[in-house]
């Protein structure tokens, strides 16, 4: 990530619920730095704090100590009406139950969202209609948002978290209340947001699957933070496996990762068939 | 803009349908009532219509329904002979019972006797039947079922029904007007009548005139008839009022808890739409708007809704019931409309405490 711009910085961060014997550290002293273009996803059993963490770097919460800075503006200094504005054009957030306005039509749950930012009429209109057709919702429009499926539902809530083109997306648990297909085509949705448009996005989530688009995996126990490395695809079975402890391979000056030496012999075996043939090298190695 | 508080509204259409509903028969309660007013306020507007400007009437009289006044002849012969009157027209007036159809009634009897003065051909067809004839009232005319050319028969004086005027404004007691000559016979007296009605000259002052006719007769009273009027209507302010301004302030609360009750409902129901919302950097204002305009919907709606409901009740009404007497003024609507403003931005108020109290926090929990 050198040389891309640093959007989310957190420093000391702690989050004490309660007072004296029943005060809970949810959050314990976090530090994290996410950058443009970077896809960072929290994992951690139930209760951990993963998601009182995302709540206080949404600006949404106030920590009890330590700092949250968002593209340079330290955000737990602002008071209360900098803080909503700041909300309104720099934080888009995606939910595990979506949280769509139900009374409202498709296009008009994006547009209330840049209506709120102060954009109006036809503007809005237009880069609504734009943002959910991108998500394959051209024809979903006029629907009522209540009457749509959840992995609808999940990427109009995407459209929306875009609205106002935020440096910074938060999502929670946002493949948790859809099936495997939908749930991956999210994945896929928050990769391009990261990779294509540059935003840093933060995940928190029990998705062992979102790891593969990650390029960070952190572990949040106890309100405290470690880093999990990162997971990459076996070329040759398609397993999922942690780069740190696997087969590493370079070829072509790429690096691959496989889940045994049975694997890397084999890739090694078709590579060599390849050439011969004179195909070019197959795909899932890293630079 | 997208219109987030029709849309809510909307949303729930069945409770949208039926706060409307309350809305409006709170309207409906307040207009009636106040139309009913207005309708029953027109009492005494016979004084007005008549072309005498003063009305003189024996001392202590207090108005024309409860009072007996007695005057001589030599007082009307003295009144007509002051300064700036044209002419004294002597007026019998009594509460009278006659029974049509079996049908005990009680009416206002009149009679005026014009003598030379001349009358118009209106004054002269509403107030002054020839001899055996009777005008009576719309109202009259449908509690009693007589019609132009029936006949009634009163202290033995026998009339028929020379043709029957509009509804007047007296609805609890109508008045009938009878020929001079036949009113002496019904009531039994010769010279003596109850009023001396003053039609003044042109450009003489009132003021003058009035002084002149009490000037030494202390036994005599001057009212303009506007004031003769107002004696009667002066019994219905002060009975009706008192109610009205109870069945007003009742309507009026029914009102502002139905839209509040809604509103409310309606925001605790939304409370995670609102912290989202308040999530995605919607300020507490930017909710109060929404919560208000909701709120001035369901109350114009309501408005609309009870303004026609009014109407078709009066209209329904006054068939049934002849003293069901209704005069909606554009005064009564838009006092009934800005108090349905005031209905909404109090109802408005209930659930801003709510909206205050939400946490957008909310938005990540399930
Ligand atoms: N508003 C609150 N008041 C008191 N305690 C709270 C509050 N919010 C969270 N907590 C506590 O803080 C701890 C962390 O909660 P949090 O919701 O952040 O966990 P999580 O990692 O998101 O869990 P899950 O995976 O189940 O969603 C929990 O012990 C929870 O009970
Ligand atoms: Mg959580």
């Amino acid at each position: 990530m050198d040389g891309k711009q640093e959007i989310l910085r957190a420093t000391g961060v702690t989050k004490v619920f309660g007072e004296g014997e029943r005060a809970v550290r949810a959050v314990d002293g976090v530090d994290l730095a996410v950058h443009a273009g970077e896809l960072v996803l929290i994992m951690g059993p139930s209760g951990s704090g993963k998601t009182t963490l995302l709540t206080i770097i949404g600006g949404l919460l106030r920590p009890t100590s330590g700092s949250v800075f968002i593209d340079g503006t330290e955000i737990t200094a602002l008071g209360e009406k900098d803080l909503t504005a700041l909300r309104r054009r720099a934080v888009g957030f995606i939910f595990q139950s979506f949280n769509l306005w139900e009374s409202l039509s498709v296009v008009e749950n994006v547009e209330l969202a840049l209506n709120i930012a102060g954009r109006h009429g036809r503007f809005a209109r237009d880069r609504a209609r734009e943002l959910l057709t991108a998500r394959g919702l051209g024809h979903r429009l006029r629907f009522r948002a209540r009457d749509l499926s959840g992995g609808e539902k999940q990427r109009v809530s995407i459209a929306r978290a875009l609205a106002n083109d935020p440096e910074l997306i938060l999502a929670d648990e946002p493949t948790a209340n859809l099936d495997s297909k939908h749930g991956r085509e999210v994945m896929h949705l928050l990769r391009d947001i990261a990779r294509s448009d540059g935003r840093a996005v933060i995940v928190v989530s029990h998705d062992q699957r979102l790891r593969e688009v990650a390029d960070r995996t952190l572990w949040l126990e106890d309100g405290r933070i470690a880093d999990m490395g990162r997971v990459v695809r076996d070329p040759v079975c398609g397993m999922s496996i942690e780069a740190d402890s696997a087969v590493a391979l370079e070829h072509n000056g790429l690096v691959y990762h496989f889940c045994s030496r049975g694997c890397s012999w084999e890739f090694q075996a078709e590579q060599a068939k390849r050439v011969a043939a004179g195909h070019a090298v197959g795909q899932g190695g890293d630079r | 803009m997208v219109p987030v508080a029709r849309r809510n509204l909307f949303a729930e259409k069945g409770r949208f349908a039926i706060s409307v509903a309350g809305v409006a028969l709170a309207v409906l309660l307040i207009l009636t009532v106040l139309a009913l007013y207005r309708g029953w306020s027109r009492a005494g507007e016979v004084f007005e219509q008549l072309p005498g400007e003063l009305w003189a009437v024996q001392q202590g009289t207090s108005d024309p329904f409860h009072s007996v006044s007695l005057i001589e002849p030599p007082d009307i012969e003295r009144v007509s002979g002051i300064d700036g009157v044209q002419a004294v027209v002597p007026v019998l007036s009594r509460q009278m019972n006659f029974a049509p159809g079996g049908d005990e009634q009680s009416v206002r009897l009149m009679a005026l006797d014009f003598g030379g003065f001349p009358a118009s051909p209106d004054i002269q067809e509403r107030f002054l039947p020839p001899q055996g004839q009777v005008v009576i009232d719309e109202t009259l005319s449908r509690k009693t079922g007589l019609d132009e050319g029936d006949s009634l028969n009163i202290s033995g004086v026998e009339l028929t029904v020379a043709h029957v005027g509009p509804r007047g404004g007296d609805v609890l007691s109508q008045f009938a007007f009878v020929n001079f000559e036949d009113a002496r016979a019904i009531f039994g007296v010769a010279g003596i009548v109850n009023y001396g009605m003053v039609v003044l000259d042109e450009g003489a002052q009132a003021g003058a005139v009035e002084a002149a006719i009490v000037d030494g007769h202390p036994d005599l009273q001057v009212y303009t008839g506007k004031e003769f009027a107002e004696s009667v209507r002066k019994e219905i302010d002060e009975s009706f009022i008192p109610v009205i301004a109870i069945l007003v302030a009742i309507g009026f609360v029914v009102g502002a808890a139905v839209v509040g009750l809604t509103i409310y409902t309606a925001t605790i129901e939304r409370t995670r739409e609102f912290g989202v919302m308040k999530a995605v950097g919607g300020s507490p204002g930017f909710l109060y708007r929404i919560v208000l305009s909701q709120s001035v919907m369901l109350t114009s709606a309501g408005f609309v809704v009870g303004v026609g409901g009014a109407l078709l009740v009066a209209r329904l009404a006054a068939r049934a019931v002849p003293e069901f007497a209704t005069d909606f003024q554009a005064r009564d609507l838009g006092a009934v409309l800005a108090a349905t403003l005031a209905m909404a931005v109090l109802a408005s108020f209930v659930p801003v405490r709510r909206i205050n109290s939400i946490d957008p926090a909310i938005v990540f929990r399930a």
